[in-house]
């Protein structure tokens, strides 16, 4: 057996893993947890391609799930028009934004550019807040947007169990992970990560670090709105402060801190062990002891910046190596 | 117009006051050259220390400042010293470390849930102090009595630490460490130790801003991320790493909130202040005064 065989058998061992769950687990309850724990994944892979790759450190990445949820629930609930559409229109507007918000911030240092891109994530939510009509269009202010539950289907986004949504989101975690893996070993990739840890080198060398990371930055805001509308239809309710707050900004970029910025496996890595604990406490805990899973990823995060800066993916990796060099070893005598 | 006149007033009042909240983050930077994220949340901990210690008391509660800045002094000393430091040290030749941001901004979720956890969500305010809304009438125009005692101790606050770095041979060597850390420590500073301090000056400069606050102010453990991202924006429009830049940054933003709400909605001028707070960081990041480190 090869090392790349064994990576290979894993891998759709995994697949299988994944896909048969819903077989297995009939409580709503851990299907629950388990799709938001693939939202979660899928929208730290989106963050990683700008706060991973390309090596700086943004902080407003909920303002595209915002513009993805508002976008297709607004036009769906005035307008009639699929979700699966309004999906695609509203990652175009994100992607419209997350352009705007890159040409004038990329260029900015490390603390500058996080706080930027705070700043436009703020504005954006009190305006959201604080605005009931653009033109025609019914934002509902604080309000929030309630979905009817009335028109279940597959054209309308909608369904009465939670199967559905799983394998939805499943489907586009995978999707997004390849899509990341291919970027990681493409010429793009290759930019990112050069600009990412030497910017001056990099452009010495030739590289246009500025395209290459507002490329990444269009790639990254087009794909984290498709999550916002899949937010949407999931819950059936929106609100300023669920899809466009700080906390969820912050939640995503810990989750991809904790797994391992700038890998394709972090991200997962991070979700599958911050998830758990999130909803877990939440369950148990939250009525006596509330806040305590914030507590234990605030200490989490700090330990790991202190031992294992790249993130524990690192040491991970590392060890199903030697399990795997292992294997070899024995199967070869 | 007596109207306009007295928001005026207001505005730079509480605009000190948002400025002493930032001069702590202004401090940190211009030693550490990092943005210190948990600096709101540790005014919310000045501010439920100076809750305490004025309930349990019941002494006035700027005699409780002499009490709350020591110990707010240390707490961030300490911090730094056991937490940050490590990673000031694994890299070294960094010269901005982004992991220390992610890790105040760890230290800021770690503060202010525990404090939740303990205290709980509900919001307190010291209901019987001698500053609760005293007003001062000049005229047609009322001050806020909290608001002018917080603003003089603002000013105090930002001279005390300029003459600090001025005057002493702490101070200077405070300043040495911020313009060339590298030369500071081949002249026998302690350049590990020179960032306690600045730390827990900073963190001091968070606890007298908490305690001009509480006479008039609630307090509720997320009350920290108000300050937070104002005192970005403070500091960044001011000019990073200035002390007057710190005051002046904070007044703006005091004056927006004040006179704003006579011409637009109050909500308006929040999203107001982030419009300019981009505009700033895209055309002079170095501030709308260009103001360099003045200490």
């Amino acid at each position: 057996m090869t090392k790349e065989k064994i990576n290979k058998t894993a891998l759709i061992l995994f697949l299988f893993i994944a896909f048969t769950i819903p077989l297995f687990v009939r409580s709503a309850t851990y299907l629950h947890i388990l799709i938001l724990l693939y939202f979660y994944a899928y929208l730290t892979t989106s963050w990683n391609l700008v706060g991973g790759f390309a090596g700086v450190l943004p902080l407003g990445h909920s303002v595209f799930v915002g513009i993805g949820a508002y976008t297709s629930t607004i036009l769906s609930l005035q307008y009639g028009i699929s979700p699966w559409i309004g999906m695609i229109a509203g990652a175009f507007i994100a992607l419209i934004l997350g352009v705007i918000i890159a040409l004038p911030t990329l260029k900015m240092r490390g603390a500058y550019f996080a706080l930027a891109t705070i700043a436009f994530g703020e504005g954006i939510r009190v305006m959201v807040e604080n605005i009931n009509n653009i033109g025609p269009l019914n934002i509902n202010g604080p309000r929030g947007i309630q979905i009817p539950p009335t028109n279940t289907g597959f054209f309308n986004f909608m369904f009465a169990g939670k199967e559905p949504y799983y394998y939805i989101i499943l489907i586009m975690l995978i999707l997004v992970l390849t899509l990341t893996f291919l970027i990681s070993r493409s010429k793009l990739g290759y930019y990112l990560n050069a600009g990412g840890e030497e910017p001056e080198a990099a452009m010495a060398l030739g590289i246009n670090v500025a395209k290459a990371r507002l490329t990444a930055m269009a790639i990254s805001s087009f794909l984290t709105a498709l999550a916002g509308t899949f937010y949407a239809q999931f819950t059936l309710y929106i609100h300023p402060k669920s899809v466009f707050s700080l906390d969820l900004s912050f939640e995503i970029a810990f989750i991809a801190l904790i797994g391992g910025r700038g890998s394709v496996a972090g991200p997962i890595i991070g979700a599958l062990l911050l998830r758990p604990v999130s909803d877990l406490s939440r369950i148990y805990f939250g009525s006596h002891l509330p806040g305590l899973h914030l507590i234990i990823f605030g200490a989490v995060l700090i330990l790991v910046m202190l031992y294992q800066p790249r993130g524990l993916q690192e040491p991970l990796s590392r060890i199903y190596n030697r399990i795997i060099e292992k294997k070899i070893l024995k199967t070869d005598k | 117009m007596i109207y306009l006149i007295e928001d005026i007033i207001n505005g730079i009042l509480m605009g000190s006051i948002y400025g002493l909240t930032a001069l702590g983050l202004t401090v940190i930077f211009g030693v550490l050259k990092v943005i210190n994220f948990a600096h709101g949340s540790l005014l919310m901990v000045g501010m439920y220390v100076a809750y305490w210690i004025i309930t349990a008391t019941g002494i006035h509660p700027y005699i409780a400042l002499f009490i709350a800045a020591p110990i707010m002094f240390f707490f961030g000393y300490y911090l730094q010293d056991i937490i940050i430091k490590p990673i000031f040290k694994a890299e070294k030749n960094v010269r901005e470390p982004i992991t220390v941001i992610i890790v105040t901004t760890g230290l800021w979720y770690i503060l202010d849930n525990l404090t939740l956890l303990i205290f709980g969500p509900q919001y307190r305010s010291i209901q019987d102090n001698a500053l609760k809304g005293a007003m001062l009438e000049i005229g047609e125009i009322f001050i806020s009595v909290p608001k002018l005692c917080g603003a003089i101790t603002a000013v105090i606050t930002a001279l005390a630490i300029y003459l600090f770095f001025q005057k002493t041979k702490t101070g200077r060597a405070v300043r040495a460490t911020s313009i060339d850390r590298e030369t500071a420590s081949l002249m026998g500073i302690n350049q590990y130790k020179i960032y306690n301090i600045a730390f827990g000056i900073g963190t001091a400069a968070a606890g007298i801003a908490a305690v001009t606050l509480v006479p008039f102010y609630n307090i509720f453990p997320t009350v920290g991320v108000l300050f937070d991202i104002k005192g970005f924006i403070i500091v960044v429009l001011g000019g990073l790493g200035s002390i007057l830049g710190a005051m002046l940054g904070g007044i703006i933003i005091g004056l927006i909130e004040s006179v704003g709400p006579q011409f637009m909605s109050s909500t308006w001028t929040e999203a107001i202040v982030y419009g300019l707070f981009l505009l700033v960081l895209f055309i002079k990041p170095s501030g709308l005064f260009g103001i360099k480190q003045d200490w």
